[in-house]
């Protein structure tokens, strides 16, 4: 098993070289640069040519590019993610202001959605067709249907129209005041979770609905085991795995998709970070936030892999 | 008895009303307290000098002194700052400021003319590696000199009638010397001023926090206890930040809806203000392409135009609703009612002028119109919704414009490189909107100007604004400019912008001016009780 984990994270390498070189080289396409954005012209303001080149010439931006690429990539293998263009700031020092607040949310929200998802998956599926099938369908689909910003939007004007309160606008660490945290954080966490526990509901339903039909599962009716004890020890392990697929894909999404949901409730997370750098065309953050997600991305479906193992005792890794 | 009674609670009550004016006038400045501000987003940098944004200016304004300064209560009166006083010799080549003295930085070493001379040959003549965005705006001053340690001297290449003016910018931040020689971009990531607020903490992507500087040199000042300014990047939360009351106010302005919806539900908890801001949004025409090397094609531009009608359309949904020339129409420098309507697009009769429109197309080779694309910033206010109405406008002469909207990146770019026909473009004052900073848009090779026309008229007229003293003459130069301008529509003029500040109730002393780079400093503000 050590040996599969090892082989894994050492194939991630080339992965994330090369998403960084299709990213680094997108960002050559792209017109504009981040010296005419520092110089203002996002505002309309003036751009006095020659200061520009002065700032392209002081960032940088006027080496070969294999040099800027190669060079920020030597950073790397240093632990060096260099400096952001925009801020001056080391980027790990940026990532590391934000990386907390994304994280407690991703985390959070995929808790409380897995929670709720899987029981309430699992009872819809063994009282299907019944009323509680119906109203945990039309909640799964109002999650589906409903995009997770706009539910926030509806959320802070109604506390903001009815209550004239907003949450916080400064992120405090859970361990530092968790009431002032939970303030802040309890809004996205519910909006985000809602979403992400309608489609694991979803997914969970019928894969319990698939798992109750095979043989074992109606031979275990048959010698007369308790509804619990079917439902259980035999089917609910054996429908997780698409389950715990679906919930490792969702949260490796959020660890840095939630662009829209940060907006809403004002949330300096990695989601607004990112879009931010790419408007900003700050290459050294997006390569370094692009390496991240997908460290994310592959990181998560190892777990995933993993807790395959753990719950289907035929599967084993080498 | 009864009537007794009632007599005297009526002369009371007379007397209350008579007392609470004279009361409410002379109330008292109240310490304490901490100032909450919603921003738009990160400055770059801290430093003022290398940095363009009023993201920059708004949060460190009051961590710094100037040397002189925009009165905060008197707009557009210049006092002085760290400057006690001045004079200006005759030529108008020399100027000589006595400096404020016991002013200490935040560190507590003592300010002195070698800090002004240090700061200013900074913004003047930036080392290598140094960028100096506003310099342009400069270039009448020779040199700055210290004789002793209260005196700085200003010399000039030649006089210039704006130059006080352009001193007075906010952006123009007096560091310490000892700090610029230790490193040149030290201030990129430290704010070590005179000002009355010292820089207590920033995060970056969320706030940025001031606290008071118990030893600022003006006595009895500031009267707030801090500063705390919340990056939000979303005009929407913003607004809700104010309606919540996380925030006292908004400093650049929201968008009309938005500041409405502030007011309907704080009602007499908030105030808003209307200032005219000195900026414009109008069409760079770029006169290399085809049909745009026209004079007539480019008057018939301007011709379809409703300027009147557009204020009223778009004005309540973006805030552009003052119809101008080149200069802003409440200023001095502004063009008659009457000389305005003989430029083309400017007469209150449009039929007529739709049908001159066509006239001139028709004898430009273009009786049928022709196609054209419109490049915009992908920005709702102002930007997408007035292309919209100009587009909708055009197609009644029959230019049919495709709105080729572009994120700001790529737009900018755009800009730099001529990549466009027509380009929304937007230009204005930080200050005062004087001509200097807002005609050299319209002057031959001048880097603004990105439709690269050139007009020898202009040309000729800029350089003697520049230069004229008395104020009477280039008040006329700069109204024979703009005609020299918009007689050939080189440029096309849209409206200029009303910005809506609203902030809370309880904010006193305080008077948003037309720019949101001016009167950030907050050294006499403060607020009363909630």
């Amino acid at each position: 098993m050590w040996q599969y984990i090892v082989k894994r994270m050492l194939l991630m390498i080339p992965t994330l070289i090369g998403a960084a070189l299709v990213v680094f080289l997108l960002m050559q396409v792209v017109p504009g640069d981040v010296a005419l954005l520092i110089l203002g012209s996002d505002q309309g303001g003036d751009v006095n040519l020659a200061e520009l080149d002065r700032l392209r010439a002081n960032l940088g931006l006027d080496r070969p590019l294999y040099e800027q690429f190669f060079s920020w990539l030597w950073g790397i293998a240093r632990f060096d993610f260099g400096t952001s263009l925009w801020s001056g700031a080391p980027v790990i020092e940026e990532l590391w202001i934000r990386l907390p607040l994304t994280l407690e949310v991703a985390l959070f929200a995929t808790i409380i959605s897995t929670l709720i998802a899987i029981p309430l998956g699992t009872l819809a599926a063994i009282r299907q067709d019944t009323w509680i099938d119906y109203l945990v369908r039309v909640v799964s689909i109002g999650g589906l249907g409903i995009p997770a910003f706009w539910t926030g939007i509806l959320i802070i004007l109604f506390l903001v129209i009815y209550f004239e309160w907003s949450p916080p606008l400064v992120f405090v660490p859970l361990w530092e005041d968790p009431w002032e945290n939970f303030k802040q954080l309890i809004w996205p966490i519910v909006t985000v979770g809602y979403r992400n526990a309608a489609v694991a509901m979803r997914m969970t339903r019928s894969t319990v609905l698939e798992v109750m039909r095979e043989d074992y599962v109606r031979t275990a009716w048959a010698k007369g085991l308790h509804e619990r004890m079917v439902v259980i020890k035999h089917t609910l392990k054996n429908s997780m795995l698409p389950v715990v697929t679906i919930i490792g894909a969702e949260f490796a999404f959020l660890m840095g998709g939630l662009v829209v949901t940060e907006t809403v409730f004002t949330l300096n997370g990695l989601g607004s970070f990112v879009v931010d750098a790419i408007l900003h065309r700050d290459i050294p953050v997006i390569q370094t936030l692009i390496l991240l997600t997908a460290f994310v991305i592959v990181f998560a479906n190892l777990i995933v892999d993993l807790v395959y193992a753990w719950l289907d005792p035929r599967i084993s890794y080498r | 008895m009864l009537k007794v009674g009632a007599a005297l609670l009526s002369f009371v009550m007379l007397i209350g009303l008579w007392a609470a004016p004279s009361v409410l006038a002379g109330e008292q400045p109240r310490r304490g307290g901490i100032f909450e501000v919603a921003l738009a987003g990160d400055p770059p940098s801290l430093d003022m000098h290398q940095e363009q944004t009023f993201m920059v200016a708004i949060p460190l304004g009051p961590v710094y002194n100037n040397l002189v300064m925009f009165d905060p209560h008197n707009y557009p009166q210049i006092v002085g700052d760290l400057a006690k006083s001045w004079t200006v010799s005759d030529d108008y080549l020399t100027y000589t400021f006595k400096l404020h003295e016991g002013v200490k930085f935040h560190d507590g070493s003592e300010f002195t003319s070698a800090d002004v001379k240090a700061s200013w040959d900074k913004i003047l003549f930036p080392p290598e590696g140094v960028i100096s965005t506003r310099r342009a705006n400069y270039e009448a001053i020779k040199s700055v000199e210290a004789p002793d340690r209260s005196t700085v001297v200003f010399r000039m290449h030649h006089p210039s009638p704006s130059i006080l003016g352009n001193m007075a910018h906010p952006a123009n931040f007096i560091y310490a010397k000892k700090y610029l020689d230790s490193d040149v971009h030290y201030y990129k990531a430290h704010s070590i001023g005179t000002g009355p607020f010292k820089l207590k903490n920033y995060v970056r992507g969320s706030n940025i926090e001031l606290e008071r500087n118990p030893d600022y040199w003006k006595k009895d000042l500031p009267y707030l206890d801090g500063i705390k300014y919340y990056i939000i990047k979303d005009t929407s939360a913003r607004a809700k930040a104010i309606r919540s009351g996380r925030v006292d106010v908004e400093f650049r302005g929201l968008p009309p809806t938005e500041a409405e919806g502030v007011l309907k539900q704080l009602g007499d908890r908030a105030v808003a203000a209307y200032p005219k801001a000195i900026s414009n949004w109008g069409v760079s025409i770029n006169v290399d392409k085809k049909p745009f090397d026209d004079e007539r094609v480019r008057k018939a531009l301007s011709l379809a135009l409703d300027r009147y009608d557009m204020a009223k359309t778009v004005g309540p949904l973006t805030g552009l609703e003052t119809v101008g020339a080149l200069m802003h129409p409440d200023s001095r420098w502004a063009l008659s009612s009457e000389e305005l309507q003989a430029l083309p697009g400017y007469g209150k009769d449009h039929q007529a002028n739709l049908r001159e429109a066509k006239r001139l197309l028709a004898e430009a080779g273009y009786p049928d119109g022709f196609k054209t694309v419109l490049t915009n910033r992908n920005v709702k206010l102002p930007y997408i919704d007035l292309a919209v109405y100009l587009i909708s406008s055009w197609k009644k002469v029959g230019v049919e414009a495709e709105h080729k909207v572009e994120e700001s990146a790529t737009w900018s770019q755009t800009r730099v490189n001529r990549d466009f026909e027509l380009l929304v473009d937007p230009y204005g004052s930080a200050t005062v909107g004087d001509p200097d900073e807002l005609l050299d848009k319209f002057v031959t090779g001048f880097s603004e100007n990105f439709g690269r026309f050139s007009e020898p008229v202009a040309d000729g007229l800029f350089k003697q604004i520049q230069r004229e003293m008395n104020e009477q003459k280039r008040i006329q130069m700069v109204k024979d400019m703009q005609k020299s301008v918009l007689e050939k529509m080189w440029w096309i003029p849209g409206l200029w912008w009303t910005r809506v500040e609203v902030r809370s109730a309880r904010i006193r002393n305080y008077e948003p001016q037309p720019s949101h780079w001016m009167n950030r400093r907050l050294e006499d503000v403060w607020l009363a009780e909630k």
